[in-house]
């Protein structure tokens, strides 16, 4: 009996180390979801990357956080959970040609014309996730890949597809192929994480340049900001490691916590995407077209490349003035992927400690500007003006619940176009009206004040300021300086004067109440009928918002029109000009410009206007 | 089964019971009041998760041993010396995973957790023993 009780006894003393022994052989030989993002088509693990999968055991709160943002899903692959666009089969036109947007099973297509025919367009990737999505097809040439982007997005809020023609600040164009641009070379950089082009630099037979494109991660993943971390993960597999880390021994190197970087380093992190940038020099152009950007988190930025500026060269064969006119005359950026540049002009960071963390979060608050709700009001200023924060209105002028009393609205106007949105500057400074007539650009004071010109806003900022404020002594767009500085720069201004009024006529803040916003329907309803169709879009939106507040019968005919029709416009806005003249709003005591006392149209000032208007293209590099 | 070990191991196992259902509730709490200070601190849960079920089960297995234990371990010496295997076990474990939870790294639990495999294996001596005695009777 002995022997077959000891084995029974060994059999039982197997029982334990059994289940452990199976967990041992599925780890070893079981699905590695690591190893399976890694394997992907388009993904790498070069450059020391390792993917946000292999973060998230440590930092399980912070990769859930991340993983709720825009930057998580700004580059997606194409499938039904991803794709915001309604591929339901519909036709979309734009000048004179359509193109069909539908699916197969969990599939996405464009059918678009193709000289005298038609192709079909597979989606493979979808940039963009919050205001609006593109979308990119695959090409394949005799060595590498391209991918390309297809010419109609679609709008989330609106819920409707746009041709990339009448998104820019461009006017209408014909050419389908104009926006068509490279993910490769382009768009690969800022909207995923570890680029790596793989410009091979030969031409395919079919003319196009030989990319073999890879990144570590697609969107905006814990690598782009904290560094590359296979370093640091290799270091931290060891429990004993992150005990010693936990008990203040630290591994300085392995990873960037931007917290702790200096406000330099920091908005320079930021910068690496915030802030557009030429590569250094040609060497480094090489790389960053071969193996990607050379710049890592925590490094000098201006090592590496050369943030656009207002007086930075244009590369060869580009128009003249390509960055010029991505800035205001006194060098504040105009349009958004410009932060960098503007947070760096500022006093608040130039000679305080201002950084991009002290409004902004990563990892918490509102993932629409990622953004702490305190930071979107008067917190974020007076935290560190505490003085002012004592008094407000004494500061500002203005009644204390009133918008004129909201930092951020004098501080941080919005000045800044970004595709169909109007944006809030992050160049931090002190309005001055004198300054912004003859710098071209809008002034905070009549972004509000919709009805007042920069003389009457120079009057009244030394009324309430001090003799520091002078007034301006001209409009740089050659209006007078007396009438209503919206109304001048709608119909005067150069693009991004017009579409920023346009926007800022819309606001439900303006210091405006609706009886008297006659003359600023008439300005948008001219506006309707701008030569670009991102400013008729602004108008027409802003007329629709007004329209809310005091029905005066134009919501009608700007439901039925579509704005991106060009043939249209004039007729649209003529029509809507009528009916504002013809309205019932009040004029007395609005200083009416466009209109009449008598509520007629002042066709000769409207004419005299839009004669000056700038009509140079801004290319806005998107 | 008034013996010695036996009654130490009973008061364990409801003791346990008698600390970790209220737990329990404790965590259902947490969740309906929505406290960002449990909910948002994906290791606190689970390591505080893992304290409720452990001292539940384990505070219900000392008090099935008492049941079982004197015609599974015939011998008094085996199971006062099994008793104990299986109440430091049992007490062990759901308090490292609950001091796991208090004041956790975000990855890892605090160092308290390094109590918990030495409870589970304090219980796996108590398993063993117990099955080899079983099997021996």
């Amino acid at each position: 009996m002995t022997g077959p009780v000891s084995t029974k006894r060994w059999l039982l003393l197997l029982l334990p180390p059994a289940i452990p022994s199976l967990v041992v052989v599925v780890l070893l030989f079981g699905h590695d979801p690591v190893e399976f993002r890694a394997a992907q088509p388009l993904i790498h693990r070069s450059d020391d990357f390792v993917g946000s999968e292999t973060c998230r055991p440590c930092h399980p709160d912070h990769h859930a956080s991340w993983k709720r943002t825009f930057h998580r899903t700004m580059t997606q692959r194409a499938n039904p959970e991803t794709v915001r666009g309604v591929f339901d089969g519909r036709e979309v036109r734009y000048e004179g040609q359509a193109a069909r947007v539908f699916r197969r099973g969990n599939r996405f297509f464009f059918d678009l014309p193709d000289g005298q025919g038609r192709r079909e367009a597979e989606v493979v990737l979808a940039v963009g996730s919050r205001r609006y999505q593109q979308y990119f097809e695959r090409n394949e040439h005799d060595a590498g890949f391209s991918l390309r982007r297809l010419p109609f997005l679609w709008h989330i809020a609106e819920q409707r597809w746009l041709h990339l023609n009448t998104v820019f600040l461009g006017p209408d164009d014909a050419d389908w192929e104009k926006a068509r641009a490279r993910w490769n070379d382009n768009c690969v950089f800022c909207h995923n994480t570890g680029p790596r082009p793989g410009e091979a630099f030969r031409v395919s037979s079919d003319g196009e340049r030989q990319f073999d494109s890879e990144v570590a991660e697609l969107g905006i993943a814990c690598e782009s900001c904290h560094g590359p971390g296979r370093e640091h993960a290799e270091l931290e597999r060891s429990p004993l490691e992150r005990y010693a880390a936990y008990a203040g021994r630290r591994h300085p190197g392995s990873i960037i916590n931007p917290e702790e970087l200096s406000p330099e380093r920091e908005i320079e992190l930021c910068g690496q995407c915030h802030g557009q940038r030429l590569p250094v020099d040609r060497a480094h152009l090489v790389k960053w077209l071969t193996t990607g950007p050379t710049y890592r988190s925590g490094e000098r930025l201006t090592d590496h490349v050369i943030p656009v500026t207002r007086t930075t060269p244009s590369p060869a064969g580009s128009a003249p003035d390509l960055f010029k006119l991505r800035f205001w005359a006194d060098g504040t950026p105009r349009l958004t992927a410009y932060e960098y540049q503007g947070i760096s002009m500022s006093a608040c960071h130039a000679k305080g400690t201002l950084k991009c963390s002290s409004c902004h979060s990563m990892h918490g608050g509102d993932p629409k500007g990622m953004i702490e709700p305190e930071m979107r009001g008067n917190e974020a200023c007076t935290s560190c003006h505490t003085g002012i924060a004592r008094d407000v209105s004494t500061h500002t002028g203005h009644p204390r619940a009133s918008s004129g009393s909201r930092c951020l609205e004098c501080h941080m106007p919005r000045i800044v176009y970004g595709i169909l949105e109007v944006h809030r500057s992050h160049h931090i400074e002190i309005p001055d009206p004198a300054r912004d007539a003859e710098a071209g650009r809008p002034n905070a004071c009549t972004l509000c004040h919709l009805d007042r010109s920069p003389l009457w806003a120079a009057q009244e900022s030394r009324r309430i300021w001090g003799d520091a404020y002078r007034d301006p002594l001209y409009r740089m767009d050659g209006a007078s300086l007396d009438l209503p500085d919206a109304t001048a720069s709608m119909l005067a201004g150069d693009a991004v004067q017009r579409v920023v009024y346009a926007s800022a006529a819309g606001r439900p803040d303006a210091a405006l109440a609706p009886a008297e916003k006659a003359e600023v329907r008439a300005a948008l309803a001219i506006t309707t009928g701008d030569g670009y169709p991102s400013i008729r879009w602004m108008a027409r939106r802003s007329l629709l918002a007004l329209e809310q507040e005091w029905d005066t019968g134009l919501s009608a005919p700007l439901a039925g029109w579509d704005h991106t029709q060009a043939s249209t416009r004039a007729d649209m806005a003529y029509d809507l000009l009528d009916r504002v003249a013809s309205s019932e709003l009040p004029l007395e005591g609005i200083h009416p410009v466009l209109l009449h006392p008598d509520g007629s149209i002042n066709m000769e000032r409207i004419l005299g206007l839009l004669d000056l208007q700038e009509d140079r293209v801004i290319d806005i590099g998107e | 089964m008034n013996d010695d070990a036996t009654r130490k191991t009973l008061i364990v196992g409801w003791a346990l019971l008698a600390l970790f259902v209220p737990l329990g509730l404790t965590l259902e709490a947490l969740h309906a009041l929505k406290l960002p200070v449990y909910l948002d601190s994906a290791m606190r849960r689970e390591m505080w998760t893992l304290a409720h079920a452990h001292g539940n089960l384990l505070g219900i297995l000392c008090v099935a041993f008492v049941a079982v234990a004197k015609r599974t371990i015939p011998d008094d010496a085996a199971r006062a010396s099994i008793a104990r295997w299986l109440r430091w076990g049992a007490v062990t474990m759901p308090l490292g995973f609950f001091l796991g939870g208090v004041l956790n790294h975000e990855g890892d639990p605090s160092w308290a957790i390094a109590i918990v495999p030495l409870g589970g294996l304090f219980l796996l001596i108590a398993l063993v023993r117990t099955a080899l005695s079983a099997w021996r009777s």
